[in-house]
């Protein structure tokens, strides 16, 4: 498309198109980035500060207090360090788990040739089909029935490997060529070995990928921990945002620093690992394939 | 007939491949048949009884009566007008307004801009739901910024848009949440959809005479058409399942009717009112729902095959 951009026939012309598109683009921009602009500036204000009319995107005097209140709740309580700490061991946890479990079954599916091969992948590609949000009332009847609610476990186990993490590590194994399988078969490495040693660490940008949507998932995860949890103490961050905006002693500006809190996890990542987020985006197209 | 004979000519090899690709798939087989399998059927089953999460009388076989039930009751319809309405509200313009916005950027001719324009876009889709409800809900308050703003972009100072409280505009509120946090995803969808058309194609439209705006109808479109239609429908069923958005604006004492999707519903009945039999029948059709747009996917996905 980019080759479009040097059109011979339109050279002559007043470039309405060319200024349309910028303003279209300028305009998203505006609206993509000042909902984030607002978020950091608010953080920093008064409740007062915040709803003042004009709408002051610098805060002036910066209120750091703001971050304080966050930590400690309205009831100083101090749960809120607690509740990020829940929420990065359950998201590194899946993180984990999902790219290890997807990538032994991609394999498996990819490089073996076992009867009932072909079914096992269809199965696995049937719970694509399934949304959580139509299964949560029996798993939530299943763990309370093993008593794991209000636990690491209870709040892990759902979401331990994907389907989808299945398909794209099986999509990308499927060209690793066998030839290095079977040396180090000759070189008689156990079947495990070869895949921990030589299958798994070829497979950095699937992990990657997988890998960092698995943790999104779980970061932004509100619903299952909604059913699962009952104590202060166990509940994760998008927990956490909800109780603290309902209460009616919240303070604007405290709320933006827990939102705050929220974000910058997933904005250093993002900065650092754009290129995965992005490309976590572009597999889905694959799917077509 | 092909196996048998591969298999007398590699026959040790084979048998322990064989074996150890079918124990490296178990914990998946395990954890899709516990996690996946079970619970669809069981929320099959559940729907049959009129079942109460603390009642301790055994639960009472109904045949189909949950189902009669909800599709009886006004507020279960309530749930799917609401649901169908968001994701109308919401698809449509995500997948056309970033469609335009893809093909708007693949034609910035400096790479970095390029890069920058996906990034800035896609950055609200980092963020997670409930942090976008918190920051919009902040500013559709009666005195916050998308009062001043709209006021100001429709020289209306002063008036209140019950971005919140009113039933329409809560609609339209939470849409605008939803849109604003996956347009930069759908961007990214679409130009992936865009580079992987080879730039020939456009090069000889050019030689023959094409302009832009015929490139782009009579080229660019039809080969992007199982990307569109893709990219439909994955909008489509990521917008039936929506909770978290309403969850919120719900919790922070917006109207709860206009905005009762189906999965608020499902939450409040078989969680909050210990209807887990109705909850359930609730589900299956939920279920029932995105099998139909899953199925309607694979069907155009096989039949629009592009060749280049």
């Amino acid at each position: 498309m980019e080759h479009m951009a040097a059109l011979p026939n339109e050279k002559k012309r007043f470039p309405w198109i060319a200024i349309i598109r910028w303003l279209v683009l300028v305009i998203v921009l505006v609206f993509t980035l000042m909902p984030l602009v607002f978020m950091i500036s608010a953080s920093f204000m008064t409740s007062r500060q915040i709803v003042r009319m004009p709408f002051s995107w610098i805060p002036n005097p910066i209120h750091l207090e703001n971050y304080v209140k966050a930590f400690q709740g309205n009831d100083m309580s101090w749960i809120f360090p607690r509740n990020i700490l829940n929420s990065l061991i359950v998201s590194i946890t899946v993180a984990i788990t999902t790219v290890f479990i997807a990538a032994i079954t991609g394999y498996g599916l990819a490089k073996f040739r076992f009867r009932g091969r072909n079914f096992v992948f269809m199965a696995i590609m049937a719970t694509m089909m399934i949304p959580f949000e139509a299964i949560m009332i029996p798993l939530y009847m299943v763990a309370t029935g093993l008593r794991l609610q209000d636990s690491y476990i209870g709040l892990i186990l759902p979401f331990l490997v994907s389907a989808f993490g299945v398909f794209q590590m099986r999509q990308y194994l499927t060209t690793f060529p066998t030839e290095f399988l079977d040396a180090s078969r000759v070189d008689g490495l156990h079947e495990f070995w070869i895949f921990w040693r030589i299958v798994f660490p070829n497979c950095t940008p699937v992990i990657a990928t997988l890998g960092i949507l698995s943790f999104r998932g779980q970061w932004d995860n509100l619903l299952w921990p909604l059913l699962i949890t009952q104590s202060e103490k166990m509940k994760t961050i998008p927990l956490y945002i909800t109780k603290f905006s309902e209460e009616k002693l919240t303070d604007e500006g405290a709320m933006m620093a827990v939102a705050m809190m929220a974000s910058i996890p997933m904005f250093v990542l993002f900065a650092a690992l754009s290129k995965y987020f992005i490309g976590g985006a572009a597999v889905y197209e694959s799917r077509k394939g | 007939m092909k196996i048998k004979i591969r298999k007398s000519t590699y026959i040790g090899i084979e048998k322990i491949e064989a074996r150890w690709g079918f124990y490296f798939t178990i914990p998946a087989i395990l954890f899709f048949s516990v996690f996946s399998f079970y619970p669809i059927i069981n929320a099959f089953y559940t729907s049959l009884f009129d079942k109460m999460t603390l009642s301790l009388a055994k639960p009472k076989f109904m045949g189909l009566g949950n189902y009669i039930y909800i599709l009886k009751s006004a507020d279960f319809w309530n749930s799917i007008r609401a649901t169908f309405i968001f994701t109308l509200g919401t698809f449509v313009p995500i997948v056309v307004i970033s469609l335009l916005l893809a093909v708007f950027i693949m034609m910035v001719s400096r790479k970095k801009v390029r890069g920058f324009l996906q990034i800035a876009y896609y950055t609200p889709a980092v963020i997670s739901s409930v942090v976008a409800a918190a920051i919009w809900m902040l500013m559709m308050d009666p005195r916050g910024l998308a009062n001043q703003l709209l006021n100001f972009i429709m020289n209306t100072p002063g008036t209140d848009h019950k971005w919140l409280a009113d039933a329409t505009m809560v609609q339209l509120s939470t849409m605008i949440i939803y849109f604003w946090k996956y347009i930069g995803y759908f961007v990214v969808l679409f130009i992936t959809g865009l580079a992987s058309i080879p730039p020939t194609i456009f090069e000889a439209a050019v030689i023959d005479g094409s302009n832009r705006w015929n490139t782009f109808w009579r080229i660019t479109l039809p080969l992007l058409k199982p990307t569109v239609v893709l990219v439909s429908i994955m909008a489509m069923l990521q917008c039936l399942k929506t909770f978290s958005t309403q969850y919120l604006l719900f919790q922070g004492g917006a109207p709860k009717d206009p905005i009762n999707v189906i999965t608020l519903n499902i939450y409040t009945t078989g969680i909050r009112n210990q209807r887990i039999g109705r909850a359930s029948a609730m589900s299956i059709v939920l279920f029932l729902i995105m099998l139909l747009f899953t199925w309607l996917q694979f069907r155009t996905s096989k039949t629009e095959e592009v060749e280049y």
